[in-house]
């Protein structure tokens, strides 16, 4: 059972990897865009499992763009690197909010989240040396002069350190902590586990990964702008993939972030102005009706037939 | 929970220090004083309804604002096919926003409200979206405004005029206070809400329908900020995104009263709206006025975790 899992995961790895040799550019690109979505579904689902919600992925995501573009366009770092500070700093930023925060959790937490993000973007319209203002800034060229095996590869390399991370989390004791916090908060605490140390911890690495995200996002896409890079569409739909798919696991998020992905592609073109209605509806019916999401609800099936 | 309180020694402090500051800034920036009066009194109308869901039936609705922006719709597309008046238009509103209520709570609430908080803020929050994109598909993110001629009516003392229009929120914030006082004390539907807010089992145990309570809350409130949305579109422009941050506001606004003090509301109000029209009324400075309610609310969760420690 355990080996036939590791040739699953071996197998996908291989057909990620060799992608870009037998798909065309729009179906690359078509990748890269879900697997931006996979990683801020996995890092958003992180958090959750510990029972607190962060609407703040756009947030985050926008800071990781500008921090970017900025580092890269004044400070003339190396495009990367520039990638890496703009996690940095999402995770820096995710730091001092969550010692503040976390101190009052679910309500407040979720709440001061969801306003993070339209905050920042106050911030990034009001300091127009820095950030450009309303119009942002632009990048004269995308990464490796916008070569989609490249790029595909940057992302992949996020999505699969997400997915990395998002595992070692299940198997390590963040995992036991995590669930232990979400379950009974008292009990966590009587049986001494730090639980804001953990808290704190697991936001400012969530965080830091959404931030890395961005980066990615703002070097492809070659801008960063208040309202391209804090777009609720960044928190809304992967909330969306990770209820479709089953929250609080790995497998969940990454299933729901491929198949809502890859419709999204449809609905885009069937109803350019109003596809997000698709998702809001999505995560109603998903909550009303079925809470554990597809993989959830499978395994509850396969469960109860052995 | 408390609802009603009577005044105590900290509440004459409060008074005596916003009078003290009301003076100073009445004779420095009279227009910041008079328009942060009209602007908090809108905040707090708004913020009513949303701690009264919040005290009585338990849940934080995330869809609140985008309620209000609904109601706003409707009025606008009165005034443009019947050329209907926006205040003749409250009446249909509270009408067509009570049944709103109805189905939203049946449809989507009630399933929730034995959930946890997360499911709850979760559901809340695609309802939300869905409403946000239902007037975004329907009637485009253009930005919309009717011009009514008495809504730039001005009064002056002195050299200093002001617009007299946006009393209206003035008046609407007291009335929309006064109302709910009354309602939860002398009739016998808000006794029976209070009871339920208190303590939803024991209510149940002397025979009130909990279920129908917390029904007719839900849809009342959702009646009221229908309404308060209508007022909101005579004096501005509306948007299918306008009202995620009036959502945000009305949270900062219960959160710093403290949840289910309706009194604390207005003296929050007062402080946000008139602190925001102080920071509008710097050139150059007016975008970080959006800020402000951030920072309130940032202040406030420092201070109630300090002194969850030292207790």
């Amino acid at each position: 059972m355990r080996n036939w899992r590791y040739l699953v995961y071996a197998l996908a790895v291989i057909v990620f990897m060799t992608l870009p040799f037998y798909t065309g550019v729009y179906l690359l690109n078509v990748a890269g865009y879900i697997l931006i979505f996979m990683t801020l579904t996995l890092t958003w689902d992180m958090l959750l499992r510990s029972g607190q919600i962060s609407f703040g992925i756009y947030g985050f995501f926008g800071v990781g763009a500008y921090t970017a573009v900025i580092t890269f366009l004044d400070a003339g770092v190396y495009p990367l690197f520039s990638i890496f500070l703009g996690g940095i700093s999402a995770g820096l930023i995710a730091l001092v909010i969550g010692l503040v925060v976390l101190q009052l959790r679910q309500l407040y937490f979720a709440i001061v989240t969801l306003a993070l993000g339209g905050i920042f973007m106050v911030v990034a319209r009001n300091i127009p040396e820095l950030t450009g203002g309303p119009e942002g800034r632009v990048l004269p060229s995308t990464i490796f002069d916008g070569d989609p095996t490249k790029t595909y590869w940057l992302i992949l390399a996020v999505a699969f350190l997400t997915v990395i991370i998002s595992n070692l989390f299940q198997k390590s004791r963040v995992h036991f902590a995590v669930t232990s916090i979400r379950d009974d908060e008292i009990v966590a605490r009587s049986s001494g586990i730090n639980v804001f140390k953990y808290l704190v911890f697991l936001f400012s690495v969530t965080s830091a990964i959404q931030g890395l995200a961005g980066g990615v996002y703002g070097h492809i896409y070659g801008f960063a702008s208040p309202e391209g890079s804090f777009d609720l569409n960044f928190v809304l739909l992967p909330m969306a993939m990770a209820l479709l798919g089953g929250i609080y696991t790995t497998l969940g998020p990454v299933i729901g972030a491929m198949l809502l992905g890859s419709i999204s592609e449809f609905l885009k073109l069937l109803m350019p102005y109003g596809h997000l209605l698709v998702y809001g509806i999505i995560i109603i019916v998903v909550i009303l009706f079925f809470p554990r999401g597809i993989v959830g609800t499978l395994a509850k099936r396969f469960q109860k037939k052995r | 929970m408390k609802l009603i309180k009577r005044l105590g020694q900290r509440d004459y402090q409060i008074a005596v220090i916003s009078i003290i500051v009301a003076v100073v800034l009445a004779y420095w920036k009279p227009y910041v004083l008079v328009e942060g009066v009209q602007r908090s009194c809108l905040y707090a109308a708004i913020a009513l309804p949303m701690a009264l869901i919040l005290g009585l039936v338990g849940i934080i609705n995330l869809a609140h604002g985008d309620f209000m922006m609904l109601g706003a719709y409707l009025a606008y597309w009165l005034n443009v096919y019947t050329g209907m008046d926006p205040f003749l238009a409250i009446i249909p509103a509270l009408v067509a926003f009570f049944v709103i209520g109805i189905i939203s709570y049946l449809a989507t609430i009630k399933h929730v409200l034995g959930e946890e908080e997360l499911i709850q803020l979760l559901l809340t929050f695609g309802l939300a979206m869905v409403l946000q994109q239902i007037a975004n598909l329907l009637w485009t993110s253009q930005p919309r405004k009717i011009i009514l001629g008495y809504v730039s009516s001005s009064a002056s003392i002195g050299s200093f005029s002001f617009g007299t229009f946006e009393f209206v929120y003035v008046a609407a914030a007291i009335a929309m206070h006064v109302g709910l006082l009354l309602f939860l004390k002398k009739t016998r539907l808000g006794q029976a809400a209070l009871a339920v807010g208190q303590n939803p089992r024991g209510a149940k145990l002397v025979g009130i329908n909990v279920d129908r309570t917390y029904l007719i809350v839900f849809s009342i409130s959702i009646a009221l900020v229908g309404a308060i949305g209508v007022l909101f579109m005579t004096r501005h422009s509306i948007f299918p995104m306008v009202g995620g941050a009036f959502t945000m506001k009305s949270f900062c606004l219960i959160a710093v009263a403290g949840m289910g003090n309706i009194a604390g509301i207005i003296w929050v109000s007062l402080i946000l709206g008139i602190s925001e029209n102080f920071v509008l009324s710097f050139m150059g400075y007016a975008g970080w006025a959006d800020i402000i309610f951030f920072a309130l609310i940032f202040l406030v969760i420092i201070i109630r975790s300090h002194q969850r420690r030292v207790r």
